[in-house]
């Protein structure tokens, strides 16, 4: 080598070594000398990787066979035990005749670098590991509202829809939401809320969103991050505190009317008994029993709702059922003069049901039924009739009456909770009761009603033990 | 209390509630009327024509509220005092109060019913 190529060779800042073919080194620079020691006589992988023969992949080897340069990545061992991380170039050395006499391999230190990939990929890892376990929905959507990024647990809950629209994702809906904080977040770049109802893949859901701007590296907002938090069960406590607060104005409510039936009794037993006037005293006496029954079915009912009692399934003989109920509604019925009559099918025969349920279910709806005549005033001639057949498996009960009926949305309305299309008198408990019953035991309630005409309910109820249905109570768990 | 008896209609679908206050109320010297529901209320203040009318605005079909608006805008009885009589809370009071459409109510009574204070304000208001 002339003098100042040599210098040059010599002050190289990394290894550099030329190797012949059998990958001996015939010359090295003094970085290398520095830190791999004596080289004469030895082959490159003894010195570089303490190997006894060749690696499996060579850069010299093919630069050797093609003429080409090639580069690779490699760990080398320093005399002193260092590890060092270098990038390899090999480049071809010809003689005068064009051919490859020796190959030079010039190896960069690439440690710190490699150390930094390293952190690098880490930090990386974990931030991935953060974003895909933190307990609630994050998606990353770009401009056209596309999602381009979710976490596990978005998509456990809401599947993989990489790609599709957030508001069809989120929503199932197939334009943009009206307000879309989103979009929002887009346009002014801060973070905004809001509470939002979205329908995962186990139903729908309560959630708190929170949106913020993903700069790139321009500055410029690329990407918006929904960040979602489940709340649904806060929700579904709340509102079993307001069904609560529902159901105690309701029963003051009904109360204040019982009261004021008691009171409007005593007024008259009171007179009745001062001014000697039998007639007075008795019509007293009636209404001071009718509204003390009234509470107590109101009392009855409101333990019902509080407690969720699991049905104890019995043998029950259906005709003794249906004479049981049918004393109970007896009194009153005569009282209002209404006729009341019950049909049992002679192939009814026996069941297995929760009998405190049923008993309370029948008196419940024939009650009803009583009172849906009593406040009709177009027809004269009023009656209740129970009605009990055989269905397959099943046992149908229908309570009929002649009364006063209910319209379409009453109809609709009439299970639900606090419902009651009897004005002041109804704490809006009774159907939602009976419906809860007939639930428990696996049966159906329906009802076929219309005003001025009359309503029946129909329930089926099987006639052998199912599994049960669990409750919706506010006042448990 | 002048000579002529003053009737009152007792409107109520709870037919003990109707008997308690009518007779309370003939207890103390008036005539009364009952009509169970908005329709027959109406019948009745034809056939009858009360002084006063005490009405149970929760009735079933809300068919309270609307013989109250009934009375109130026709031209013939708009000037009949009417009193309701409710269970439900003050917000009701106050809703009814606030309507453009018809004059707030003439009495307001909640129950449960005190006897005096019903008795007072009829009296006051059919000037008995």
């Amino acid at each position: 080598m002339n003098q100042p190529y040599r210098r040059f060779f010599e002050a190289l800042p990394g290894y550099c070594t030329v190797q012949d073919r059998d990958f001996m080194i015939v010359e090295a620079n003094q970085r290398f000398r520095k830190d791999f020691g004596d080289y004469q006589g030895r082959h490159c992988y003894q010195i570089y990787k303490q190997r006894s023969e060749k690696c499996e992949i060579c850069p010299v080897e093919r630069t050797f066979r093609d003429g080409q340069d090639h580069s690779g990545e490699e760990q080398v061992t320093c005399t002193d035990g260092r590890c060092v991380s270098v990038i390899v170039y090999t480049t071809p050395i010809r003689d005068e005749n064009g051919e490859i006499a020796a190959v030079m391999e010039m190896s960069t230190d690439i440690t710190e670098m490699k150390s930094l990939q390293r952190q690098m990929r880490e930090s990386q890892e974990r931030y991935r590991m953060l974003f895909e376990e933190v307990p609630c929905y994050i998606s990353i959507q770009d401009r056209e509202l596309n999602i381009i990024e979710a976490n596990r647990k978005f998509k456990e809950d809401f599947g993989s829809f990489l790609g599709c629209k957030c508001y069809q994702v989120y929503k199932h809906r197939d334009r943009q939401c009206l307000d879309c904080t989103v979009q929002e977040t887009f346009r002014d770049g801060r973070v905004h809320h809001s509470e939002e109802v979205v329908s995962s893949k186990s139903g729908k859901k309560n959630v708190l969103v929170y949106t913020a701007p993903l700069h790139g590296p321009d500055g410029n907002i690329k990407s918006v991050m929904e960040m979602s938090a489940d709340i649904t069960p806060i929700r579904e406590l709340q509102g079993k505190l307001e069904s609560v607060g529902l159901l105690i104005s309701s029963i003051s409510h009904g109360i204040k009317g019982l009261l004021t039936g008691l009171d409007g009794g005593m007024y008259l037993v009171d007179t009745g008994l001062k001014m000697n006037k039998p007639e007075r005293l008795n019509k007293g006496w009636g209404m001071v029993q009718r509204n003390v029954e009234r509470i107590r079915s109101l009392v009855l009912n409101i333990l019902y709702y509080a407690k969720d009692r699991e049905p104890v399934f019995e043998k029950i003989v259906i005709g003794e059922l249906a004479e049981e109920v049918i004393e109970v509604i007896k009194h009153k019925a005569s009282e209002l003069g209404i006729q009341v009559s019950s049909e049992v099918d002679q192939a009814c025969g026996e069941m297995l049901a929760d009998r405190n349920g049923l008993r309370a279910l029948l008196v419940n709806l024939l009650e009803n039924s009583l009172d849906a005549c009593r406040v009709d005033t177009k027809n004269d001639m009023h009656g209740v009739r129970l009605r009990v057949s055989p269905e397959s498996l099943k046992i149908l009960f229908e309570i009929e009456d002649n009364g006063i009926g209910m319209d379409r949305e009453a109809c609709d309305k009439a299970f639900s909770l606090f419902y009651s299309s009897k004005g002041t008198e109804g704490t809006g408990l009774g159907l939602f009761i009976a419906d809860k019953i007939v639930r428990a035991q696996g049966g159906t309630i329906e009802i076929e009603s219309r005003p001025g005409e009359g309503t029946r309910f129909l329930v089926r109820i099987p006639s052998g033990p199912v599994k049960t249905v669990t409750s919706d109570n506010p006042l448990e768990e | 209390m002048t000579d002529q008896k003053k009737t009152i209609l007792v409107v109520d679908d709870e037919a003990d509630i109707c008997d308690y206050i009518s007779t309370v109320l003939e207890d103390n010297g008036f005539d009364t009327l009952v009509a169970a529901d908005g329709r027959q209320a109406l019948e009745s203040i034809k056939k009858g024509k009360p002084d006063l009318i005490t009405l149970d605005v929760s009735m079933p079909e809300r068919s309270g509220v609307r013989f109250y608006r009934d009375v109130k805008e026709s031209e013939e009885y708009k000037n009949i005092p009417v009193i309701i009589i409710s269970g439900v809370d003050a917000s009701f009071e106050k809703f009814i109060s606030t309507r453009r459409q018809v004059p707030p109510p003439d009495g307001y009574i909640r129950k449960p019913i005190d006897k005096a204070e019903l008795v007072e304000m009829v009296r006051k208001l059919t000037g008995s």
